[in-house]
């Protein structure tokens, strides 16, 4: 039996576990690899950092004692981690779901199984939800897989959202440099998403962004007449979709090409799904990443 | 062939082909609310009614149609005329396409002797109305013929055949054979999978459909519990010393069976001659590196291999490599005067590195002439202006013809020290110190890790600038065309490349010093790597490949001269220059002994590396050296010794949409069957059946159709929140 159908979003709905979600996801996606991209030991040389008490003095690097007189030690890629922070948002307008599941169960489980990845890579993990403010923050440890997968279990839709203050308020917890995965539906401009990501980006973080969108906002294919109700800020418009089905995918393929083009060209990576992209097309494409940045040469 | 209707007068039916119009023309728009995320891309227009009475689901006003025209037409009895019996005849070829796996694992054991004979089994299956295709296949599909039903041109075909050296890749193949089924006119179709069936070639996720009515017969060769053990990696650590390296070198082993493996004899072979051996004992499922005794290798280029033995697999049992002579950069600093001292940072880290070596000479600045210039490489000026004079001439002119020069601003760098003459190498206008000592320093905030000197510290924790402190800089004003690769927190230019109109050479400035004065990144650990890497990059160093892998290609023509920007640096030897006059012609040896000439006119030289061994390029002037110009080690992918294997009933599940293609084979067969029967007249009247059962079809759709549009007019929903 192909593992494939286990990633169809509707289907991993059923499970109620968000561990087991996840694993089955994962271990499918990792089963189908054609090798590893993260088992193996590396002898890459990293880094140099002092000594310190308690280091094992095996892995001083006596060469640059002997010309420095100075205890260094030598790290390698393998020992080196990262930190996983996905930074997830909530905000009224992820509840949102045409047909399947919603924008933020699609969130929900992506941030999961990338989570799930990432600690299998030996990273370390942690979660902020936010809409207008941050939620939850559990900071990125070794340790913290159960509880970011618990939190991501029992997450309840916020208030309305914001990015720019909650992204700044971020920046200014993390304290290493880390991976930070954004996965967002992100109704602001190209503009304000780069500067509330420039905060974390010009700190040395790497940033990857998911953007998700439901179907039915990229294609709008409504029918009758109605009023269109905002399900941030309440306000009620009516339409007759038919009218401005082509203006709106417009405005759609512009915004979510501003948003490629903006963050391409500021070393963000930029990735659209709507809510039936299959599970495991996202974790490639963040493999694909994070492989690019655990290449040392 | 015809048709003509029993019961013709219940065609008048078709009048009830109004009853969906009304239907349709009937149904009332309704007034609703829709929740949608965000208006932010709705336009504000005003609500305004629309006339209710015209079509608008013409996908569901056609199903609707259809559905009455197929019943009234089921229940007019149709009739077929004509003969069946060349479609009989038609119904019962086929479309064969045998896939015979080619990669190097097939060489374990008798596989490709037992591959072959397969092959030959299927093409004696071939019947006179069939066609049938050889294709072999590991990471790429080779298809060996036109599409026959003629025997003796197959196994001709299939003679030819031979073992390759690629991977196991099931995708590509099964896409070759449903390419050439679809263009089939055949109506059914086999697909014959003759393989080791190796876990590593199977991608759940690549795996293709074959055409309905497809069988996929699977010829399972894997052996029930294979022993192999493989060469997977070597590195060579290098210590260079005056009369050639010192070379320590160290192999990965690995054991792919289910047992353990004791006693694992493995040589190390330079230039065909073993010089050491050891034995190992590796666990099963396990691999172990292993490190020979240091060896001393002489100035030249040396083919290397190291290998074992005994297994049934042979041809990953050898792991080749060129050692290559390390290529020292030479480096020329340029100090202040000996009573302002300085450059001690410098000159440490850059008397440190084995690979590569940095041959450093220190020089005080008013000592530099321009007979200095000629035997370096790049020329770091450390807080020193650019001379003038004969010297300054001397230094642009070591630009112009592709030298790299580092300029490091200081204190003592101020704009009224530079000449006039130094506008030509500087990126840009240099100005006024900035303090940003009251702020506790600045850092740098911005980074160009696509640059090549930076990219090595993309990854995280593979070099960590955020901790050093910049208390003072010199502002740089970039000109046009030069590329900032690294700027301060205030955005402030740190470290620029000039841009073009200098030649072959490179210049980078550092807008800072190197001497734990202005800043504390000299005594921070990344200062090391940083600065070797400038140097590297002035220098235009690429590191030789020790190996490279079945299937790559090189450019020999870019390696001519050292490389460049092609990336022929890569290749060992790298370097040759031709004396003018030199014949234009190479002669490449190939690892089986092949012999070919290479002609050399002064374009690319693409050399596809389809063979692992030793690759040999030598000059065939008459009086030429002996010795190759170059020479590239060739190895297998070491993904295709795992000889782990998957169910062929698996795959050919997920290929034949959950095995059905043999079914519809079978149905077809009961369909010709019925076709001949006595009562095939009264048969043919059977068509009103499939045409109610189309119309039982079109009513489902029509069903499902109009509740998911019912569902979208009605309003897209929102989901509960989460109890």
């Amino acid at each position: 039996m192909s593992y494939s159908r286990f990633l169809d979003p509707e289907v991993l709905a059923r499970i109620d576990n968000l561990e087991l979600l996840a694993r089955t996801v994962v271990d499918g996606f990792i089963n189908g690899l054609h090798r590893s991209l993260y088992l193996g030991f590396s002898i890459d040389f990293a880094e140099h950092r002092p000594y310190m008490p308690g280091d094992d003095i095996r892995r001083i690097d006596w060469r640059v004692f002997g010309r420095t007189d100075r205890l260094y030690m030598k790290e390698f890629e393998a020992d080196t981690n990262a930190s996983f922070i996905v930074a997830l948002d909530i905000s009224r307008s992820m509840e949102y779901s045409s047909a399947g599941i919603s924008k933020l169960d699609y969130a929900r489980y992506l941030a999961a199984c990338l989570t799930f990845l990432s600690r299998r890579q030996r990273d370390r993990v942690g979660i902020v939800t936010f809409d207008e403010e941050l939620v939850d923050i559990v900071p990125a440890s070794a340790k913290h897989l159960d509880i970011v997968l618990h939190t991501l279990d029992r997450l309840e839709v916020g208030k309305s959202g914001g990015l720019e203050r909650p992204v700044l308020k971020m920046a200014e917890l993390l304290r290493r440099r880390s991976i930070v995965t954004l996965v967002s539906d992100l109704y602001h401009s190209p503009e304000t998403v780069l500067h509330s990501l420039s905060y974390l980006k010009n700190r040395g973080n790497e940033v990857i962004v998911f953007h998700i969108l439901d179907p039915a906002e990229l294609e709008f294919p409504f029918e009758d007449m109605g009023n269109f109700e905002d399900l941030e800020t309440g306000e009620r418009v009516p339409v007759i979709p038919e009218k401005i089905r082509d203006e709106y995918r417009e405005q759609v393929r512009a915004h979510t090409e501003g948003l490629a083009k903006l963050l391409g060209e500021n070393g963000i990576d930029y990735f659209l799904f709507d809510t039936s992209t299959p599970l495991d097309y996202a974790l490639f494409k963040y493999l694909s990443r994070r492989e690019q940045l655990s290449r040392v040469r | 062939m015809g048709i003509s209707f029993l019961t013709p007068l219940i065609l008048a039916g078709l009048a009830a082909l109004a009853v969906p119009v009304i239907v349709h023309l009937t149904q009332s728009a309704r007034k609703n609310v829709v929740p949608f995320p965000s208006l932010m891309f709705v336009r504000q227009i005003p609500f305004r009614s629309v006339r209710r009475q015209r079509i608008r689901h013409w996908l569901l006003f056609t199903l609707r149609c259809l559905a009455v025209v197929l019943l009234v037409a089921a229940f007019a009895r149709p009739l077929l005329e004509g003969s069946t019996e060349a479609v009989v005849a038609l119904s019962r070829a086929r479309e064969v396409v045998i896939l015979i796996d080619r990669s190097y694992s097939m060489g374990y054991g008798d596989h490709w002797e037992r591959a072959l004979e397969a092959g030959r089994r299927a093409i004696d299956g071939v019947g006179p109305d069939d066609r049938a295709t050889l294709v072999l296949f590991a990471d790429r599909a080779e298809v060996l013929n036109q599409r026959t039903a003629d025997r003796a041109t197959l196994h001709a075909r299939l003679a030819t055949a031979e073992l390759g050296s690629g991977t196991t890749r099931y995708a590509g193949a099964l896409e070759v054979a449903r390419g050439i089924l679809e263009r089939s006119d055949r109506p059914r179709g086999e697909v014959v999978l003759i393989s080791d069936f190796q876990k590593a070639g199977w991608d759940a996720s690549e795996v293709l459909q074959l055409p309905q009515r497809t069988i996929l017969t699977s010829v399972d060769l894997s052996a029930p519990d294979p022993k192999n053990i493989s060469v997977q990696d070597v590195t060579l650590e290098r210590d260079p010393r005056p009369g050639g390296d010192r070379v320590t070198i160290s192999a990965l082993i690995a054991n792919h069976g289910s047992e353990a493996a004791d006693d694992v004899e493995l040589s190390l072979e330079l230039e065909g001659e073993s010089v050491q051996s050891q034995a190992v004992s590796i666990a099963a499922r396990n691999s172990v590196m292993i490190r020979f005794e240091p060896i001393s290798l002489p100035q030249r280029v040396t083919a290397g291999a190291v290998r074992t033995g005994g297994d049934a697999l042979s041809s990953d049992d050898v792991f080749r490599f060129v050692a290559v002579p390390s290529s020292p950069i030479s480096v020329l600093v340029v100090q202040p005067n000996e009573r302002e001292g300085g450059g001690l940072y410098l000159q440490q880290v850059l008397s440190l590195g084995n690979d590569p070596v940095f041959e450093l000479e220190v020089k005080r600045g008013t000592r530099l002439t321009r007979a200095d210039l000629a035997s370096t490489d790049v020329i770091v000026l450390n807080d020193v202006p650019l001379p003038g004079g004969e010297a300054g001439r001397g230094v642009r002119d070591f630009v112009r013809e592709g030298g790299g020069l580092l300029l490091v601003l200081g204190r003592r760098t101020p704009p009224s020290v530079w000449p006039a003459s130094a506008e030509e190498l500087l990126p840009g206008t240099i100005g006024a110190p900035v303090d940003r000592s009251a702020e506790g320093g600045s850092t740098l905030s911005t980074l160009d890790y696509d640059h090549a000197a930076l990219e090595i510290f993309s990854a995280p924790r593979s070099g960590d600038f955020t901790m050093a402190r910049f208390f003072r800089f010199r502002s740089l004003q970039p000109s046009e065309g030069s590329r900032v690769i690294a700027r301060f927190g205030d955005g402030a230019a740190a470290l620029t490349e000039k841009g073009d109109g200098l030649g072959q050479g490179r210049v980078l400035v550092w807008a800072s010093d190197f001497e734990n004065f202005w800043n504390d990144l000299a005594v921070q650990p990344v200062f090391l790597p940083f600065v070797h890497r400038l140097v590297m990059y002035l220098a235009g160093y690429v590191e030789p490949e020790p190996w490279f892998e079945v299937g790559d290609v090189v450019d020999l023509a870019a390696a001519e001269g050292g490389g460049g920007e092609g990336g022929g640096g890569r290749i060992p030897g790298a370097g040759f220059e031709r004396a003018p006059g030199d014949e234009e012609e190479w002669v490449l040896e190939e690892p089986r002994g092949e012999r070919s000439v290479i002609s050399v006119e002064g374009g690319p030289i693409f050399l596809e590396l389809a063979r692992p061994g030793f690759y040999r390029v030598r000059d065939a002037s008459p009086g030429s050296s002996a010795e190759p110009i170059y020479t590239l080690a060739v190895n297998l992918d070491p993904s295709e010794s795992d000889l782990a294997t998957i169910d062929p009933a698996e795959l050919a599940s997920v290929a034949t949409a959950g095995g059905g293609g043999g079914g519809g084979g079978e149905a077809l067969a009961a369909d010709v069957a019925e076709l001949l029967t006595p009562q095939e007249r009264e048969r043919r009247q059977g068509i009103w059946w499939y045409l109610l059962s189309g119309a039982a079809l079109l009513l489902l759709a029509e069903t499902a159709l109009s509740n998911l549009t019912a569902r979208y007019r009605s309003h897209a929903t929102v989901t509960a929140p989460r109890p």
